[in-house]
């Protein structure tokens, strides 16, 4: 009879210290009082816990003194009857008292530390609590979850997207538009070239190669913007021409020049960038070595004026047969070549390029400016009797015959009808309520019907004829004798019959064929009236209505000088480059002004995609002018 | 200068004269007589001056010469800066030392921030580009940090350690719980329990805030420590004084007094080490964005 007491407390190293006490006694007092028979140094343990008794052979009761129970087997009791045969376990606090049936009948009671002791569970924890690594996951471990992150979302996805994506389809909406011809002559320097709204991007999401984007698209392209490979169609090569062409067909947006002479006229990159564009497969004389997109709303469509000089600085050193004199920049502008007419035909009028100097231009009509524009000759006097538009000078203004046209740029064309047919009547007779009239631009005709109208005029009484109210020829003619038709039709012609001139030959140049037959017996000479003397720039004359304080008239005249005082129509009225630097590049005349009068850039004239001037023996797709022959 | 010192030529045997050193430390941010800040000063002020001086068409951007070339050069020196994490962990490796590698760190790190803004033209954007320059700047930013602290808390923490050591911090903690263990054992069961309160829900360190902030709360020793004394006020007052008691309040308070300094020890370590925790992962961020940002720029060229 008996307990048998083994404590085990373990030693730094781990270790096992092991006591064992016998104590022949019934009963065993357990807690972490000095005085009980088993101590369990713990505060969790009461100073006197529990009782331990033998009540017989083999069996034991355990029973809680300190108000606090004991755990056996997860429950707790305050008091338990146990079978040593069970190997009972009963927790106290963080030790457990295994029971065992020993030798001789004794109990054998093994006291061992479960829970470890509260330093203990401190100790090697220095780390743990000296450094961060205690509170946050470690460096290395939020490292590369930012750079799985990173690689993942702005690598790895849009590359899947990129290789999952099919052929790019291209906004209806935007082919069509990029299709329309480009209105000639549009430039950003004038303000005429409108910003596009930017469309939104079509109805696709987000694309994850978005987040390859250097910046937004211009306004023009906005709707490719989850679109990249409309563009970008081939992995590590620089946006080519033929991706913007998809759209932009040759046909509505020509090129500057041949592309073989554009390469040829351009100044290659050399040295260092010459190099780096060649290493990184970034081939010159793209579109988009110019037209820089990414870059925000407008900017796609912005090239500095430094890029035509680049070229045209010295051009015909790279192109010796170039027509284009070399431009370096706005104050070393060659004066203006006109094209002006040099053959009039009513098919195929010839046009050649001259120096404004001295230059002649053979329209093959006769007309005087000046003689138009008094301000008290019979001209004017008609023009008053007429109601015609007069300025306050009592001349005939310039918007008399120079009527805008719908762009404001330059002029409607001249027709003989509209603009002189007010006193260049063109009326002989009222035949009963009839006005008749002669057909312009058809000699045969008006030889043919004069001499019908004379041929029948003896038997007809109820005929009027007019006497000829022809400015210049008032009255002086007197009625033809009836009878003699040839005679009437040779005075239209040419007015030999009364010594002055004939109704035609006022302002056309009338020759005798000789022919018998008098419908062919007169020729007038082609007229090719030329209306666009500087095809290569564009002025457009609405925006330059005043000019230092004078409008009207005097605007028009202040460049026009001649247009007054011209007495031949061979007279080349356009002013020179002169001229326009009254304004334009001029320095400022006011402190408080940034910028020159007036813009200085190469685009404020000149536009880049108007198709090709070609040198002669090329062939040109430019039509210097409409022709207006023979009216 | 030359003709105090003598002629190194001269000079046979070894150990012959020390080395020339200033008395004064030298730190790393004036390393050599400043050298490396006198070399990122400069290559600022070139960078600076390139771009004020150049007017690309359209604009500046990475696109340009000068984009690509302040790209490139950006880039190299991302890499070579955050070599400097390999270059710590090599002791005594040449041919510069540690320090003059660390003051070029700091001094290069910081002409980054223009070279890296230029080389953008101060175009942002939500874009992998736009990332790879908002890494850069945590990182330079939080480099700045680092540099604040380690200039402003070594002191500190010099002064609030006095002259014991870090683990002699935490033995004393764990002597006095031993102590209070002990003392507590004869102890009635709710007294005990007051103890066991002490011992088992003090943490010293806690979350981040709680060892930013070194704000416990009420811990269980505070906790502790204001009931035993209370109770031993009581017992004065009732005339049963409990000497025992009394010797527990005194070694809470001893304890209490020890996890303040161990907290505040606590505190500024991990002042010291959090912006590394920014600055080093957000460096390996940035360089992942920077791969993805040189990658997509080719692959969409």
């Amino acid at each position: 009879m008996g307990f048998v007491i083994r404590q085990i407390a373990s030693r730094a190293d781990g270790s096992d210290i092991v006591r064992t006490r016998t104590l022949a006694r019934a009963e065993i007092s357990v807690g972490r009082g000095t005085d009980c028979d088993l101590q369990l140094a713990d505060l969790a343990v009461m100073l006197r816990h529990a009782r331990i008794a033998i009540t017989s052979p083999g069996r034991v009761s355990v029973e809680a003194v300190g108000g606090v129970p004991v755990e056996l087997g997860g429950t707790f009791v305050t008091r338990a009857d146990l079978a040593l045969a069970d190997t009972p376990a009963i927790d106290i606090g963080p030790f457990r008292l295994s029971l065992a049936a020993g030798a001789d009948g004794a109990v054998a009671i093994t006291a061992e530390r479960v829970v470890p002791p509260i330093d203990a569970a401190q100790a090697g924890a220095e780390a743990g609590i000296f450094s961060l690594a205690g509170a946050l996951p470690t460096k290395r471990r939020m490292a590369w979850i930012g750079a799985a992150v990173v690689l993942i979302g702005m690598l790895l996805l849009p590359l899947l997207h990129v290789l999952g994506e099919d052929r790019a389809s291209l906004p209806q909406a935007m082919l069509a538009e990029a299709r329309r011809p480009a209105t000639p002559g549009q430039a950003f320097g004038d303000g005429r070239l409108q910003l596009p709204k930017p469309r939104p991007a079509t109805e696709s999401g987000f694309a994850p190669d978005e987040v390859w984007s250097s910046g937004p698209l211009s306004n023009a392209h906005a709707s490719l913007a989850n679109n990249c490979g409309a563009c970008h169609s081939q992995a590590f090569v620089s946006v080519t021409d033929s991706a913007c062409q998809a759209c932009h067909m040759p046909d509505a947006l020509p090129d500057h020049a041949l592309p073989a002479r554009m390469a040829k006229g351009r100044v290659a990159a050399g040295g260092i960038a010459g190099a780096a564009h060649r290493a990184f497969n970034l081939p010159e004389g793209r579109c988009a070595s110019c037209h820089k997109e990414h870059e925000g709303e407008a900017t796609v469509l912005t090239v500095a004026a430094s890029f035509c000089t680049d070229c045209h600085a010295s051009l015909n050193r790279r192109l010796p047969d170039t027509p284009a004199a070399n431009v370096p920049d706005w104050a070393q502008h060659p004066d203006f070549r006109a094209t002006l007419v040099a053959t009039p035909s009513l098919q195929q009028p010839v046009f050649t390029r001259a120096a404004l100097n001295g230059a002649k231009e053979h329209s093959g009509l006769i007309y005087p400016h000046a003689l138009h524009q008094s301000a008290s000759n019979a001209v004017a006097n008609m023009a008053q009797k007429q109601g015609l538009p007069t300025g306050a000078d009592g001349a005939l203004p310039c918007r008399a015959c120079h009527v805008p046209d719908a762009a404001g740029q330059r002029f409607q064309p001249i027709a003989m009808e509209t603009h002189c047919g007010a006193c260049h009547d063109l009326a002989f007779a009222r035949d009963g309520g009839t006005l008749r009239t002669l057909p312009h631009g058809k000699p045969e005709q008006v030889a043919g019907i004069i001499r019908d109208f004379w041929a029948s005029r003896t038997a007809r009484a109820d005929v009027q004829i007019f006497p000829r109210r022809t400015p210049g020829l008032f009255s002086a003619a007197p009625a033809p004798v009836a009878g003699r038709a040839d005679a009437a039709v040779v005075q239209v012609f040419t007015g030999r019959a009364v010594g002055g001139k004939g109704i035609c030959s006022d302002c056309h140049v009338v020759t005798n064929t000789g022919s018998a037959s008098i419908t062919h017996r007169f020729a007038i000479a082609p007229v090719t009236l030329n209306n666009h003397y500087l095809p290569q720039g564009r002025f457009p004359h609405g925006q330059h209505k005043s000019f230092n304080g004078k409008t009207g008239e005097a605007a028009c005249l202040s460049c026009h000088q001649g247009a007054r005082t011209s007495k031949a129509a061979t007279d080349v009225l356009v002013p020179g480059v002169a001229n326009c630097r009254q304004c334009h590049g001029a320095p400022v005349t006011s402190l408080l002004a940034a910028a020159p009068r007036a813009s200085d850039s190469c685009d404020s004239c000149h536009a880049y995609h108007d198709g090709a001037p070609l040198p002669a023996g090329h062939r040109s797709t430019v039509q210097p002018a409409a022709t207006e022959a023979g009216r | 200068m030359a003709s105090q010192a003598p002629p190194r030529k001269t000079m046979t045997g070894k150990a012959v004269a020390r080395a020339p050193r200033d008395v004064a430390h030298e730190g790393f941010l004036n390393h050599k007589q400043a050298r490396w800040a006198k070399v990122s000063g400069a290559l600022t002020l070139l960078v600076i001056a390139v771009y004020a001086l150049t007017d690309p068409i359209p604009r500046h951007n990475g696109g340009t010469w000068l984009g690509y070339t302040l790209g490139t050069l950006g880039a190299v020196m991302i890499v070579w800066l955050s070599l400097l994490g390999v270059r710590k962990r090599v002791v005594g490796a040449k041919p510069f030392s540690l320090k003059g590698w660390t003051s070029a760190h700091v001094w290069l790190g910081m002409s980054l921030i223009v070279i890296g803004t230029l080389h953008a033209g101060g175009q942002l954007g939500w874009n992998v580009h736009s990332l790879a320059w908002l890494l850069m700047m945590i990182v330079i930013l939080s480099g700045f940090w680092g540099i604040h602290l380690y200039r402003s808390l070594p002191e500190r923490l010099s002064t609030n350690r006095g002259e014991i050591t870090q683990s002699q911090m935490l033995e004393a903690i764990r002597t006095l719980d031993r102590q209070l263990d002990s003392a507590a054992q004869p102890l009635a069961a709710a007294d005990a329990a007051l103890v066991r309160m002490s011992l088992a829900e003090t943490p010293i360190a806690g979350t981040l805030r709680q060892r930013l902030g070194g704000d416990h709360g009420s811990d269980g020793n505070a906790r502790a420590l204001a009931a035993v004394a209370e109770r031993v006020q009581a017992r004065r007052h009732a005339g049963q004084a409990d000497d025992r008691l009394q010797q527990i309040q005194f070694l809470l308070e001893r304890k209490a007094a020890a996890l303040a300094q161990a907290r505040r020890h606590i505190a500024l370590k991990a002042q010291l080490e959090l912006w590394l925790y920014v600055h080093v992962p957000a460096t390996v961020a940035l360089l992942a964005a920077l791969v993805a940002h040189i990658l997509s720029v080719f692959l969409y060229w």
